[in-house]
């Protein structure tokens, strides 16, 4: 699972009203290269939920020196795009889980893959 | 009697003739020559698109659906192989619009014996060898199932020649003289710097596949393929075999409309991304048409939310590499043969010294309850459970609906996208009349899948928020109103 991905994702839990951003507890990391493009990056950013990334990155501890706000004008910073590139796309959770923040509840992360389905008394 | 177009687009050009070590030239002339596709049927128009866009010229659309023309000049000619809409791919021996067919099936059979030494077939064979040549250095895989190779622009290395091709021949059939355009230079000298040297001439082995469309003709496609291929046989000496042949040589007839190809492909390039399949796995063309069909921008969310062996998302993640995918499904085989397919193609990436990272995730998830922020994606592409092959009737009209109000949740309002395949079009449509304040239908394209009418529906989400139209409201109060009518209106 990408931080990309993590930052899209939100718990469903029913009667949950903040289930979003989820922790990431994280038992396997990876780190992908994949290939770096400035206009993807710069034109995902006011897509992404800023805060919710760096803590992502943060409890992963590959958050490096990326700033708890966006600098101005980030669009032409290459060096600041490619740190954002790094950790929204080559980093991998592998192994691990996602907690939603309200109720606590669990969901694994396998072969990459965060299993999200909920139980029926769940839904 | 026969009306006879000539190929209009015959040119020499003379190039040097030195060297032949590029694959892309004969080291001779270049010519130009008309090369038919097989796309799948309904995505005609896209497929065009695309030779406009990565051969420049334009493609003609024939009447016989799902089959496009166009016109390429041999110096071009592996740009053919950088077709993502295109199933198979052949070079023209020649075309008659207004074959005038016999009265009597056996006048019409001799007919057609006589044809196969009047063709104009010097160019085609030009074209068919020096398309071997091609694919031999690409690597090219034989059919089947799996997807070693992909011929690509990624890879211009000649890497390993695959033990199972076949064996480029060296004999030349156009000796006899009978076209009355002729290359000046042979290939022969090229073809010895590409693989292993065959001293001897090698006898070419071929076979004829016809295919036969309308009722006027006294004739079946196996009659005419059995005297076209005994005629073409004896002209060139060649050996008929109908499973390791070197050159197939296709007779289409579409009505009146009669088309003599050489075959540069062999069967299973639609199946070119995905080496774990799935019992619905759509052919990569397909998934390719439907993409271009959303036109995905540069940082566009994409989703399939319904992915089976992420036959989409990764075909996306390939060719419009520019947006990010998120392949999701509710079942652990489907998510898994994904993970699997994505990680072969990365491996191959990888192989070839590329960064292999692609821009896709997969998560599993129950696409009535998306785990995804409300307002988020851009588009969302997927092959609806068609209720014949995977899924039932019934439960298509319930889940329909609320697929769709998911869906229309978590597409951002006003410029988010959606296209959808299904079969089950009466239960699509009715769905989608309950949608109108969240969807709005802008095109659909009538496609066969397996042999099953479908439609793919493109649709544009409306400005209005979810949560406050009448649909969202009315949808809301659960199963119990459509139970009623499920009993009455299922047929």
């Amino acid at each position: 699972m990408k931080l990309l991905t993590h930052n899209m994702l939100t718990s469903h839990v029913k009667g949950v009203i903040k289930g979003y951003p989820l922790l990431i507890k994280a038992t396997e990391v990876k780190v992908n290269e994949v290939e770096f493009n400035p206009q993807f990056v710069s034109r995902m950013i006011p897509k992404l939920e800023w805060s919710a990334l760096v803590q992502a990155a943060e409890e992963l501890g590959q958050r490096q020196d990326l700033p708890s706000d966006l600098v101005p004008d980030y669009e032409t910073n290459e060096e600041f795009l490619k740190k954002v590139h790094r950790v929204l796309l080559e980093v991998e959770v592998v192994e691990g889980c996602l907690q939603c923040p309200e109720s606590g509840r669990e969901f694994p992360i396998s072969r990459g893959i965060p299993n999200m389905l909920l139980n029926e008394d769940e839904v | 009697m026969c009306h006879l177009r000539e190929n209009p687009h015959i040119q020499h050009t003379a190039l040097p003739s030195s060297s032949c070590t590029d694959c892309d030239t004969t080291g001779g002339d270049v010519i130009t020559v008309t090369v038919g596709a097989t796309v799948p049927t309904g995505f005609e128009h896209t497929a065009a698109e695309e030779v406009k866009e990565k051969i420049g010229v334009d493609a003609r659309i024939s009447k016989d659906r799902g089959r496009i023309y166009f016109p390429i000049t041999t110096d071009k000619l592996f740009q053919v192989h950088l077709l993502r809409s295109v199933d198979n791919l052949f070079v023209v021996v020649q075309e008659y619009e207004h074959y005038q067919f016999s009265e009597s099936k056996e006048e019409t059979l001799i007919d057609l014996q006589q044809l196969a030494s009047k063709l104009p077939w010097t160019n085609a064979l030009e074209v068919w060898k020096l398309n071997s040549t091609l694919k031999k250095k690409k690597g090219h895989r034989r059919g089947g199932n799996g997807s070693k190779g992909k011929p690509n622009s990624e890879a211009h290395d000649a890497t390993a020649v695959d033990n199972e091709q076949q064996e480029l021949p060296q004999a030349s059939p156009t000796a006899e003289g009978q076209s009355d355009v002729e290359p000046t230079a042979q290939t022969d000298t090229c073809s010895q710097d590409v693989e292993e040297a065959t001293p001897e001439a090698k006898v070419i082995k071929f076979r004829v596949t016809c295919s036969r469309a309308g009722d006027k003709h006294s004739f079946s496609s196996n009659e005419a393929a059995r005297d076209f291929g005994g005629a073409v046989q004896e002209f060139f000496e060649w050996k008929a075999d109908m499973t390791k042949f070197d050159i197939e040589v296709l007779l289409n007839i579409h009505n009146n409309e009669v088309v003599i190809g050489i075959a540069l492909t062999e069967e299973s390039l639609h199946r070119r991304n995905i080496s774990h399949f799935g019992p619905t796995t759509l052919r990569s063309t397909l998934c390719y048409g439907m993409l271009r069909l959303c036109k995905p921008q540069a940082s566009d969310i994409i989703l399939d939310p319904m992915c089976g062996t992420g036959a989409i998302p990764l075909e996306g993640a390939i060719e419009f590499h520019n947006s990010f995918y998120i392949a999701g499904d509710n079942n652990d085989m489907a998510v898994n043969r994904t993970v699997n397919n994505i990680c072969h193609i990365q491996k191959r990436r990888a192989d070839k010294g590329s960064a292999s990272g692609l821009p896709i995730d997969t998560v599993q998830w129950d696409l009535c309850n998306l785990p995804i922020r409300t307002s988020s994606v851009d588009i969302i592409i997927t092959d609806m459970p068609f209720g014949k092959r995977m899924g039932s009737r019934k439960k298509n009209w319930d889940l329909y609906p609320s697929c769709l109000r998911e869906m229309a949740r978590v597409s951002r309002p006003g410029s988010g996208k959606a296209v959808l395949l299904t079969q089950d079009k009466k239960c699509f449509a009715k769905a989608i009349s309950r949608m109108g304040g969240l969807w709005r239908k802008l095109h659909t394209v009538w496609v066969n899948v397996g042999g099953l009418h479908a439609g793919v529906y493109l649709l544009k989400r409306t400005g209005a928020l979810f949560g406050q139209t009448p649909e969202d409201v009315y949808e809301s109060r659960g199963p119990v109103e459509r139970q009623e009518k499920d009993d009455t209106e299922l047929s």
